[in-house]
């Protein structure tokens, strides 16, 4: 014990804000959700027994935004780990350019996700924006891409799998990388070619970086805020509401925050949930291996 | 009492233990290297000593002070590693001197003493180079400056030419153990290179699975060997070992087989492996492959009988390995009558 | 080939904005003669208020401090927890990396709550605190990998030279984590850049604003509304110091990126 007095204390001032940011809110959630503190209350918690959760189990749009988070996180990072292992294989191939090509490719992840939801809105304009133009010059009319409450949510996902499917081409560009070049020459002096490599070589040795893309993705995607507040604010209709902003409109807009901290907590729950199968099926296919 | 002493050192992880009872004494001015294969313990004795690693049992004594507990940096003793561990970041004169800044010597001693080891090590030239910017020969050079500022009560080093070419290593043999014994400490050499060894200490302790198993002077360890380990370690090309009969088993130094009329080995030559001054034969055999010395200016035969004097046979306990005391000159008979057959 | 398209598809939404970015608005709603292209978009953002030099300068100072902040608290614990031994270290770990792969938007409201308390509200600076604390699992991650890849004999050899600890980590770990404190530090100061809801939260006043910020206000203003060629210079200018960040630094970038894959 004495032995790590000192690198105990070297960590003190860090795991004291780590604290502060990580573990006191949930702290502070719970005890919120517990609470009714909104604008009827004068903004004071008074104890209102499970009364927050009650109303979150009857609360249609918890569920519906529950349904369409999972939805926006699955589809968005099937579609980012499909399209980041084909950029990750175009980026791996030796070139000349290659480390500006990289760099290229990276610069969507790199943006404030802010400044790109805006500059997908304005894309996605209906009827100036670029692709409306394209459309109407082949001829057909305008589409309402961000106005259509059964195909909008398309078009976030859209935007999301272009920001952030260079952060998973990179990490799976680290993991082709990290396989020794002498493996892919001795497969290919057996006469194997691009595709029985990947299929046999690159592809299983890949899983533990497809498995981290997949668990950091999903948890990411799944508290979706930024993309969302600025390109749709939800809308239309709802239809692209997540929970993060969900719980985000329930504090800020109506300032009942005994209501928001539960939605929190609930996220929370079934973020875990999701963690937890994703460590399961990891174990499953490290048994399987 | 002047010198080093390990008392009982024992050194155990997981309760496994990688050193056992070690016990070795080295004199002021005597350098005494540690050999034996990898994961014997030499490194490890080296870093207990150093009090890199902590002891589970046992005594280290230095001129006559218990130094078992002290940290590292109060011990007083110089390390070269393996790996030099010169700072990537420090030139060669801050890598020299970090060790008394951080001590607070004056720094006019600082730089007497950093003169002084620069000229007696020839580094006044690449006193502001990084380590990065020097070759193998000069990071040792560099890395033994470091170890000799210190004033050194002893001196440790752990392979410290693994990293050279095999010609440089040869050619810095001399000129590295006159500056290591020219200090008057003890010197604990640590090497797998038994040649490396016998060039450099004056005696070598061999060590095997972290047990101590013979120390002595080179000639000592080669013709004397307590146990079919050292036999068997000490030597090149290595010992020829017979296969055990009643409860005993034989060797004998290649040098020590000669081809004989009649009661020898029937023996083939596989291969001759010619060597400069003499060749080793690799000799096929009912015992297995026999190595046995050739005069390089001498065809081999291809086909011989193999003999020795009796008296050059070494006797081992089959079981303990432990060496008899006396090799009984019909043994040897009745092996090779045995291996006629 | 497939580069080529790889490139429109990562590069095209960004060209087009630098395009809509010089049209003036006739233009962009198809109407309208003369020359369409100006510099009006350009002037508007920086003169409006918040002016949109005001904001990055912000943003800046805000990244700036946030990384210098981390990486101080980092290192030493990343060198700590390297140090630890016993079941300490790997609890420790996993908790990090679980906080590392949390989605930070949902501390928002306690955050804001702590800022209401210690009339945090409005001070830009004091942004640095939930920032770096969310930044520092990553960056705590990051730095003890890169420790764990010095060579031992280094801090050995420091020993043996009677270097305390505190005198190691200072001597000899800091310099060499250089490289990977550059890369940590790029990654934290991209998020400190890049941070919605926080400032969201706690920046009011606009000459206050961070970037995001900024951008939020400008996109809450009407979604129907076409003040797009502004709109589009501001992300044109919000976006080059991060360009040239990038393109000058994305070895360090990818490094870092890297490291915390192999590592997690």
């Amino acid at each position: 014990m004495t032995a790590n007095l000192l690198p105990l204390l070297l960590m003190v001032p860090a795991l004291l804000l780590l604290g502060v940011v990580f573990l006191w809110p949930w702290a502070h959630y719970s005890w919120l959700s517990i609470h009714a503190s909104s604008l009827l209350t004068g903004l004071r918690a008074i104890p209102n027994g499970g009364a927050n959760w009650q109303r979150l189990v009857q609360d249609g749009r918890f569920w519906q935004d529950a349904f369409q988070t999972l939805r926006f996180a699955g589809v968005s990072v099937a579609l980012e780990l499909g399209l980041g292992l084909l950029t990750a294989l175009i980026l791996h191939r030796p070139s000349k350019g290659r480390g500006v090509l990289r760099a290229l490719v990276l610069i969507p992840w790199a943006l404030p996700g802010t400044v790109m939801a805006l500059g997908w809105r304005w894309i996605l304009n209906d009827p100036h924006g670029p692709l409306n133009a394209l459309l109407q010059a082949l001829g057909g009319g305008t589409y309402p891409f961000l106005a259509s409450p059964a195909t909008t949510w398309w078009f976030v996902v859209l935007a999301d799998v272009w920001k952030t499917t260079p952060f998973v081409a990179i990490i799976l560009l680290a993991g082709l990388q990290s396989i020794p070049r002498d493996l892919e020459e001795a497969l290919r002096l057996e006469g194997a070619g691009v595709w029985s490599i990947f299929r046999r070589l690159q592809l299983p040795l890949l899983t533990p970086y497809l498995g981290l893309a997949l668990l950091f993705r999903l948890a990411q995607a799944f508290g979706v805020f930024d993309l969302i507040q600025i390109l749709t604010g939800g809308g239309p209709a709802g239809s692209t509401e997540s929970l993060a902003s969900y719980a985000y409109l329930q504090a800020i807009r109506f300032l009942d925050f005994g209501y928001s901290a539960t939605l929190m907590l609930a996220t929370f729950l079934i973020l875990l949930t999701l963690s937890l199968l994703w460590l399961g099926g990891m174990r499953w296919s490290g048994v399987r291996r | 009492m002047r010198g080093l002493l390990l008392d009982h050192v024992t050194r155990q992880v997981d309760g496994r233990p990688l050193l056992d009872q070690l016990q070795l004494q080295v004199a002021p001015g005597e350098c005494l290297a540690l050999l034996g294969p990898s994961g014997c313990g030499k490194t490890t004795t080296l870093r207990v000593v150093a009090g890199l690693d902590p002891l589970s049992a046992g005594r280290i004594v230095l001129d006559g002070q218990d130094i078992s507990q002290l940290d590292p940096g109060q011990r007083r003793v110089g390390m070269v590693f393996q790996s030099y561990a010169l700072y990537p970041h420090m030139t060669v004169a801050e890598n020299l001197t970090l060790g008394p800044r951080i001590r607070g010597m004056p720094s006019g001693e600082r730089e007497e003493r950093l003169a002084q080891i620069l000229g007696l090590l020839q580094l006044e030239d690449l006193r502001l180079r990084r380590p990065a910017q020097l070759s193998g020969g000069q990071r040792q050079r560099v890395a033994l400056g470091r170890a000799l500022l210190r004033q050194p009560r002893l001196m440790l080093l752990d392979e410290p030419m693994s990293n050279l070419d095999a010609q440089l290593r040869e050619e810095l043999r001399p000129e590295l153990r006159r500056l290591l014994v020219s200090g008057g400490h003890p010197v604990l050499y640590v090497t797998h290179d038994q040649q490396e060894a016998v060039g450099l200490a004056d005696r070598i302790a061999v060590l095997d699975q972290g047990r101590l198993q013979q120390v002595g002077e080179p000639r000592e360890l080669h013709h004397n060997p307590t146990n079919r380990f050292v036999a068997g370690f000490i030597g090149r090309p290595a010992i020829n070992l017979f296969p055990p009969q009643g409860g005993r088993q034989l060797a004998v130094r290649p040098e020590h087989l000669h081809p004989v009329e009649q009661d020898g080995i029937p023996t083939t030559l596989m291969r001759a492996e010619w060597s400069g001054s003499q060749q080793v034969l690799w000799l096929e055999s009912p015992a297995g492959l026999l190595r046995m010395l050739w005069p390089a200016s001498q065809p081999p035969p291809t086909q011989c009988l193999v003999g020795w004097n009796p008296e050059d046979g070494l006797a081992f306990e089959e079981r303990t390995g432990e060496r008899l005391q006396r090799c009984e000159p019909s043994w040897s008979r009745d092996l090779i009558r045995f291996l006629e057959e | 080939m497939m580069r080529l398209l790889l490139l429109c598809w990562s590069l095209f939404p960004l060209l087009w904005q630098l395009r809509t970015s010089f049209l003036v608005g006739d233009a962009l709603v198809g109407e309208g003669g003369g020359s369409p292209w100006t510099l009006q978009n350009y002037r508007l953002v920086l003169e409006g208020d918040p002016s949109l030099g005001r904001v990055l300068l912000n943003s800046a100072i805000l990244g700036l401090v946030t990384t210098a902040l981390t990486l101080m608290l980092a290192v030493p614990c990343a060198y700590g927890l390297h140090q630890l031994k016993g079941r300490w270290q790997p609890a420790i770990s996993m908790g990090l990396v679980g906080a590392a792969l949390f989605p930070t938007v949902l501390f928002f409201l306690s955050l804001l709550q702590l800022a209401r308390w210690f009339g945090l509200a409005n001070h830009l600076l004091a942004l640095t605190l939930p920032y770096a604390g969310l930044s520092l699992p990553l960056a705590i991650l990051l730095l003890r990998a890169a420790i764990h890849d010095l060579p031992p004999d280094l801090e050995d050899a420091a020993r043996l030279d009677g270097l305390n600890p505190l005198q190691r980590l200072r001597w000899i770990v800091t310099p060499l984590l250089a490289p990977a404190m550059a890369s940590t530090g790029l990654l934290v100061f991209l998020a400190s850049w890049n941070e919605y809801p926080i400032a969201l939260t706690w920046l009011s006043r606009s000459d206050r604003l961070t970037l995001p910020a900024a951008m939020g206000r400008i996109a809450s203003s009407s979604v129907y509304a076409i003040p797009y060629g502004p709109y589009a210079a501001a992300t044109v200018l919000g976006s080059l110091p991060l360009l040239l960040v990038v393109l000058i630094f994305q070895r360090w970038i990818i490094s870092g990126l890297t490291q915390g894959a192999v590592k997690g």
